[in-house]
């Protein structure tokens, strides 16, 4: 069996000491991220991208994938302990974890996230190792109509689950697209929208304005709230084991969150975050008491954190098989595999199977690592939530300086980063959404490459995206997308007519 | 003043610059499309949804408001960060980065003593991971740090 050979490869690959060194430095920094509120998955591995140049695509690529597996377990501990969401994927284990930590029983919540993370982490890989080879067949036989069909339905997907106004986040995707044209043009190598900039030439930089419209808006935005102390329950190094009645309540959401995060990760733009979302909704459907939720359940805690971890392996998908990104983490890591000289998609696993199969593997000892990251040292992680904002922010704001700079020791970047932390504020302040806006960016190249190589093939007809079934089939998928909204509204509109 | 009005106007000035530009660029034709043919449907496009949204805004209830906005803070971080950036080069990575925190540390009302030692200890600290570490390429200032 190929896959079998696969994973015995990666394993090889990944228990290397060197690979094992980066693989625990990525989780630690992950969890670390991710227990601090303010400082996303994506911001830090921007940041940590330009000190991986020397280190080999290997090891690089296993540190960064850690941080952000990391940062889902990091996430929690601080949604649990004091009711803010250490990470964007950890804002429904407020409710219920945040319950519990009142009732004195934080103890349990953080070690049935703990739990939860590393069952329904560990499921996915497994499902990402075998559903991982049979897609990269698939997109070897896509050309350059289906590749630009997908990436769209891609981009709709973003938008549809964009949280706000969806037409905003079109605008956003518009934007993105348009920033992603600056520089070189791939085809006739005419430069645009470069006036002359030497630091626009080779196009936006994705690390400084991910750092820009991630780090540097959200500290800008925090400083507005900040103020009062948090309240942080005392330190519950013991006591961390659920009893029994825990397990048997949390064994089913566990297992449906791993399912339901898993597909969602998969899905361009849905990601971790909804994916808790629609794992906490779930469970209050299943539940015998829905009215109970909130006040200290634990399923309202193993599945959403079951599911945001199973979301981080299956967004590996779409990245590893065809080399589109699933989500902005995933964006940066597409950037990180081109700077090491690897094209994602189809072809990787032929090319690099030390790295395909090296990120897949790394990711079952990432999560071993995590759980006893999480489960014995978590009063490491409960200290350091006591060292005040107002002392941590300015270290935030120096990383972002060091990171945009030196991916290719340019001040230029530094000011891209610096433009787009301040449009980033705004965007916040006005609720247009970063994330349509960052993945258009990123795959925007790739679709106009595929555009223009399209309708050279079929000597300038549209018809060429509608008459190859796979095509087509993305399409009318995105035209639903794009229609379900309005239909949803007009329907309503009709329901309140007729209630008149 | 509707509150996505200005956002629906600054971005249909974007778009329709960015169309502009495509024209410029040349637009090809769709069996050869040439360097201008995204951007300017790009813009086209982003110009149709900025239009949407600036029909939307006229109904709005919704008012334009900066209220919640901390100026000074965020005029001191956002001048910072521009500062250090244009310093960086010629005052060299750990004189501008002591600057930089001590700054920040006393706009968070820290204790002058407190902010100083605590500025010298994580540029210094910076510069071990950074520099030596890393081995990050960071600019030296006229002293040779």
């Amino acid at each position: 069996m190929e896959i079998f050979q696969g994973v015995l490869y990666g394993f090889q690959v990944a228990l290397q000491p060197i690979n094992l060194l980066y693989c625990f430095l990525g989780v630690f920094i992950g969890t670390l991220v991710g227990v601090l509120p303010g400082l996303g998955p994506a911001a830090a591995i921007a940041l940590l991208l330009p000190s991986t140049f020397a280190v080999s695509p290997v090891s690089a690529i296993i540190m960064l994938a850690g941080i952000y597996y990391g940062a889902m377990y990091g996430g929690s501990t601080t949604s649990i302990l004091v009711n803010i969401p250490g990470e964007a994927a950890s804002v429904v284990t407020c409710m219920d974890g945040y319950a519990m930590a009142r009732q004195g029983r934080a103890g349990p919540a953080l070690g049935m996230a703990a739990f939860a993370s590393f069952i329904a982490g560990t499921l996915s890989i497994v499902a990402l190792t075998f559903l991982a080879p049979l897609l990269v067949r698939v997109g070897l036989s896509f050309g350059p109509p289906e590749y630009f069909a997908l990436m769209l339905l891609g981009i709709t997907l973003v938008t549809y689950f964009a949280r706000g106004s969806m037409l905003k986040a079109l605008m956003m995707a518009g934007v993105g697209l348009l920033l992603g044209t600056v520089g070189a043009d791939t085809i006739s190598g005419r430069q645009r929208f470069v006036f002359g900039i030497q630091t626009l030439a080779d196009g936006v930089g994705r690390v400084p304005v991910i750092m820009g419209l991630f780090g540097v808006s959200e500290v800008l935005l925090n400083l507005e709230q900040i103020g009062g102390t948090r309240e942080i329950f005392a330190a519950p190094t013991r006591g961390l084991l659920p009893n029994r009645e825990d397990w048997r309540r949390s064994t089913i959401p566990i297992l449906r969150g791993s399912v339901l995060g898993f597909f969602l990760g998969i899905l361009p733009g849905a990601g971790a975050i909804i994916a808790s979302f629609a794992a906490y909704a779930v469970e209050k459907r299943a539940s015998k008491h829905p009215e109970r939720f909130g006040t200290g359940m634990i399923e309202g805690v193993a599945g959403p954190e079951a599911a945001n971890n199973a979301a981080a392996g299956g967004a590996f998908i779409p990245l590893l098989t065809l080399g589109i990104p699933a989500n902005a983490v995933m964006a940066i890591l597409l950037g990180a595999l081109m700077i090491h000289g690897l094209q994602p998609g189809p072809l990787l696993v032929k090319q690099a199977p030390d790295v395909f199969w090296g990120i897949i593997t790394s990711m079952y000892v990432g999560n071993v690592m995590l759980l006893i990251l999480n489960l014995p040292l978590i009063g490491l992680w409960v200290g350091l939530l006591k060292v005040p904002y107002q002392l941590l922010f300015p270290f935030i704001l120096l990383f972002c300086l060091i990171g945009s700079y030196s991916v290719s020791n340019n001040v230029g970047d530094g000011i891209v980063m610096w433009v787009f932390g301040i449009l980033g504020y705004l965007m916040k302040k006005f609720d247009y959404e970063g994330a349509p806006l960052i993945l258009a960016m990123v795959i925007g190249p790739m679709m106009e490459e595929t555009l223009r190589q399209s309708l050279i093939l079929s000597a300038g007809s549209f018809a060429i995206f509608v008459s190859r079934p796979i095509s087509a089939g993305f399409l009318v998928a995105a035209v639903v997308l794009l229609m379900l909204p309005l239909v949803r509204r007009r329907a309503a509109a009709l329901r309140t007519a007729d209630a008149e | 003043m509707p509150r996505d009005l200005v956002g629906g106007l600054f971005w249909l000035a974007v778009a329709i610059f960015a169309a502009s530009q495509g024209v410029t660029l040349k637009l090809g034709s769709l069996s050869r499309p040439g360097p201008g043919f995204f951007p300017f449907w790009g813009g086209v496009i982003l110009g149709l949804f900025s239009l949407a949204l600036l029909a939307r805004s006229l109904g709005q209830a919704e008012r334009l408001s900066l209220a919640g906005i901390r100026w000074p803070m965020f005029l001191l971080v956002v001048g910072a960060l521009l500062g250090y950036l244009l310093a960086l080069e010629s005052l060299g990575f750990v004189i501008i980065t002591v600057l930089f925190l001590l700054i920040l540390f006393r706009a968070a009302g820290r204790r002058w003593l407190f902010s100083a030692a605590l500025s010298l200890v994580a540029a210094g600290l910076a510069h071990v991971i950074f520099r030596v570490w890393l081995k990050t390429q960071l600019p030296v200032g006229p002293l040779g740090f």
